[in-house]
């Protein structure tokens, strides 16, 4: 019973390590952990497929000198364009027509020439099909009536009567009060059914001319627009004569042209949309940037990588170090091994840590070959050249670092609390929310260390809400060396905790006797 | 202390309501003890607060004088065949072995070694190399066992260990334990079956309800049984159970008769069984009819249920 020596122990906890390297690896219930890890890989992968198979297609047709892919300018015509640049890589051209009223000048305002004048104490507007827009509601803002010399508008002010009005303050009196500029409620409106709107003159009055003012003539949208109508007119209110009708403007087909011709440099791919025959928008981009993919590969990395996939894959990983063993009823075996429990904590520890930094270090590392690969071999060795090797090592060990702060964490959340859901959703929210935190609380997350790891900052819109960049982009410790340390401690600090659980775990396998 | 023993001092152990122990003081010397008591009486909690498997709310344990608390050092002079029936979907009985061979510092070839001799003692060999899930419930009992022996241990701990073996290698298991109990270890197990164990141990405890009821030498015990009158269900034919009756409470050795409600059924109790059944046949030559004869408290709960004053 000899106290044991340091070494022993350590090699005690390795033991307990290599032994628990398998389920660390292949636990069953945590294999999409290894779906997390490659998702990534696989996007950059096919990014750069799709951005080769292009490549290979729009250089079939011929390629296009720099320069004159350059020279285009908006507003050329299409022709010049191409008599200038040649037969494009490729060509795509629509059509769209649209059925459009006819316009024509003034038209909310319709004026009935009435020839002969008849003699009438009453005239009746009576409303067919009430707008251009199919809606069954017929909007007047003033019909006025005129008698062989002009003159005054011997409508004004007289009594009107119409159908029901679609409100109080749109009754048929707004249709004879001289004026359409008082907001749309300046008019007679109605949809009850028959819609007719009719003026008594006061007395018989020959009459030469009806001046019907319709919806936008009040400021409305044209297509509310009396559509059908007629005017009838009447000595003694009971038998109506029709002296004009109007079937409304005709509707014509608008025809737009929709060309899109893209001109291919090797490199570069130059899409031009010509509208009627004219270059309305030009945009040329190379299908392979390896600046921008490069941003794409920090934005990833640290939005989804770090903060998700790591994330969630530890909990895969380190939750069920324990909890496993308990509800597969197996703990005791450990228990009853000659070693202390914060040994087999540390060779759990240890365990997963191995599996789960093969796999994210490994996610990585494919993940950054897969964003390289379709480069230009020039390309990809000035960026080696430039520190580019630095920055894959730096992901790897981002991602690794990552895995020992949330795997500790992790480990002890799952000897304290048995459902993962909650613990997780809380964590999650601490980690999110770690940008608007005070400076001290800042420090008691893993992602506020892992930031400053990462060798290229994630992109961020200059222009987007002070909130969101303070949560996407929170502070971060200076220098690397800080952070591994901060890192390092808080890490411990969490190991000590589980270890304290540990201490105190008792097998408890449910109904026992 | 003048030898090594297993001491238990007013130890209870709570599950948060239920009483899993209460109080229990127990001294172990070493050779074989049997924990006996019926299931849920508490003998699983008691093995398992000895190897730290689970922790006093109350008292202190000490095995040879090492806390469970300090698995590093207790672990590498106790085994513990557990009743968990489980294993690491991974293991073979060979590689099941020599893994928690492996935690003892033992080298590669020391822990191969160690674990083919437990394995040869309890007959696996020829098992060894087949997954452990794939064993009958005999063979992963065996298995259990030979992992509590494979580091040789001073302090055997072993959950109802005779359970789902068969007569030949129980009497070889129980051949085993003796030979252990010379060498002056402790070897302690649990049964819920006192006649299985009490020819072969040194000492009983009785357990019910989480207390001890009785512990001592086995002879000590079994007098106590064996002054316990015995009841016996004594079925007639046609009616004579009352006959019957009146003959047998004449006889000396019977305390008590009772006759049951339908007439046909007796529950006597009598202190010696012999004369009882001698008693019996006489009743049956002079002509009654007995239907049948059947020992009412044959079965570990009526002895149970004598021990601890009628509570069950």
């Amino acid at each position: 019973m000899t106290p044991q020596s340091f070494q022993s122990r350590a090699r005690q906890a390795w033991t307990i390590a290599r032994i628990e390297l398998r389920r660390a690896f292949f636990a069953k219930r945590s294999l999409w952990v290894y779906a997390l890890a490659l998702l990534p890989s696989l996007i950059f992968f096919g990014h750069g497929i799709e951005a080769k198979f292009q490549t290979e297609r729009l250089a079939r047709r011929g390629l296009t000198a720099p320069p004159l892919l350059d020279s285009v300018r908006e507003g050329e015509a299409l022709d010049e364009v191409k008599a200038r640049l040649g037969e494009p890589a490729e060509e795509r051209w629509s059509v769209r027509t649209r059925r459009v009223r006819q316009r024509r000048q003034n038209s909310g305002t319709t004026t009935h020439v009435i020839e002969p004048a008849a003699g009438a104490r009453f005239v009746r507007l009576n409303v067919t099909r009430p707008s251009y827009s199919g809606e069954p509601v017929a909007r007047i803002y003033e019909v006025e009536v005129y008698g062989p010399k002009g003159g005054a508008n011997l409508a004004l002010h007289r009594p009107a009567t119409g159908s029901i009005p679609c409100s109080e303050t749109e009754g048929p009196e707004k249709a004879v009060n001289g004026s359409v500029a008082g907001g749309h409620d300046d008019k007679w409106c109605a949809e009850d059914w028959p819609l007719f709107l009719q003026v008594d003159l006061g007395a018989v009055r020959p009459v030469a001319r009806v001046v019907v003012k319709h919806a936008s003539a009040g400021g409305e949208d044209a297509e509310s627009d009396t559509r059908d109508f007629n005017i009838q007119v009447s000595d003694d209110g009971k038998t109506f004569t029709t002296v004009a009708s109007s079937t409304g403007a005709g509707l014509v087909e608008e025809r737009t042209e929709i060309r899109e011709v893209v001109y291919f440099d090797g490199q570069r791919r130059a899409r031009l949309l010509f509208i009627d025959g004219a270059l309305q928008q030009r945009s040329i981009r190379r299908l392979l940037d390896l600046e921008e993919d490069r941003m794409v590969f920090a934005g990833i990395f640290q939005y989804f990588y770090l903060r998700l996939a790591i994330f969630f894959g530890c909990l895969g990983i380190f939750m069920y170090l324990f909890r496993g063993e308990m509800s597969n009823r197996t703990l005791h075996f450990w228990f009853l091994a000659p070693a202390r429990r914060e040994v087999l904590l540390a060779g759990k520890y240890a365990a997963g840590l191995m599996a789960s930094a093969a796999i994210f270090a490994g996610g990585a590392v494919v993940m950054f070959a897969a964003m390289l690969w379709p480069h230009d071999p020039v390309e990809i060795e000035a960026y080696w050249n430039a520190g580019g090797l630095s920055h894959g090592l730096w992901y790897a060990a981002a991602a690794a670092l990552g895995c020992v702060g949330y795997g500790s964490v992790f480990l002890a959340v799952g000897l304290y609390v048995r459902n993962p859901i909650i613990p997780a959703a809380v964590l999650l929210a601490w980690e999110g929310v770690n940008g608007i935190l005070p400076h001290a609380l800042q420090k008691m997350s893993i992602l506020y260390y892992l930031q400053s790891l990462c060798p290229v900052p994630a992109p961020m819109d200059a222009e987007a809400p002070m909130l969101i960049q303070l949560l996407a982009a929170p502070a971060a410790p200076a220098s690397r060396p800080g952070a591994l340390l901060g890192l390092l401690l808080l890490t411990g600090v969490v190991l000590w905790i589980a270890a304290l659980a540990v201490r105190r775990m008792q097998i408890s396998y449910g109904a026992e006797t | 202390m003048s030898e090594p023993a297993v001491v238990f001092d007013e130890v209870s152990k709570f599950y948060g309501e239920v009483l899993g122990v209460n109080r229990v003081t127990l001294t172990i010397p070493p050779g074989i003890t049997s924990l006996v008591g019926p299931n849920g009486s508490g003998k699983t909690t008691l093995m398992n607060l000895m190897t730290g498997l689970i922790f006093p709310d109350n008292g202190r344990i000490a095995v040879r004088g090492i806390s469970p608390r300090n698995p590093e050092a207790l672990m590498r002079i106790t085994g513990y065949a557990t009743q968990y029936d489980s294993a690491p979907r991974w293991a073979t009985g060979f590689t099941f072995i020599t893994t928690g061979l492996r935690l003892f510092g033992y080298g590669r070839t020391e822990a191969e070694e160690r674990a083919w001799t437990a394995l040869e003692r309890l007959g696996l060999t020829d098992a060894a190399t087949r997954k452990v899930a794939a064993y009958s419930k005999g063979m992963r009992q065996r298995v259990r066992l030979a992992q509590a022996i494979a580091h040789d241990p001073d302090v055997l701990v072993l959950d109802e260990p005779l359970n789902g073996l068969d007569p030949l290698v129980r009497a070889e298991t129980i051949d085993l334990f003796r030979a252990w109990a010379a060498e002056g270890k402790h070897v302690i197990l649990s049964s819920h079956v006192l006649q299985e164990v009490d020819v072969i141990s040194d000492q009983v405890v009785l357990i019910a309800n989480g207390t001890i009821v009785a512990e001592g030498r086995i002879r000590k015990v079994r007098d106590e049984i064996d002054e316990h009158p015995s009841q016996y269900i004594v079925r007639c034919r046609d009616g004579q159970a009352s006959g019957v009756a009146a003959l047998l409470f004449n006889e000396p050795h019977v305390t008590e008769v009772k006759l049951h409600d339908d007439r046909a059924g007796l529950l006597v109790m009598t202190r010696d069984r012999e004369l009882f059944a001698r008693a019996l046949g006489r009743i049956a030559l002079d002509g009654h009819r007995i239907e049948s004869v059947v020992a009412a408290d044959e079965n570990v709960d009526a002895l149970y249920e004598y021990l601890i004053g009628g509570e069950s």
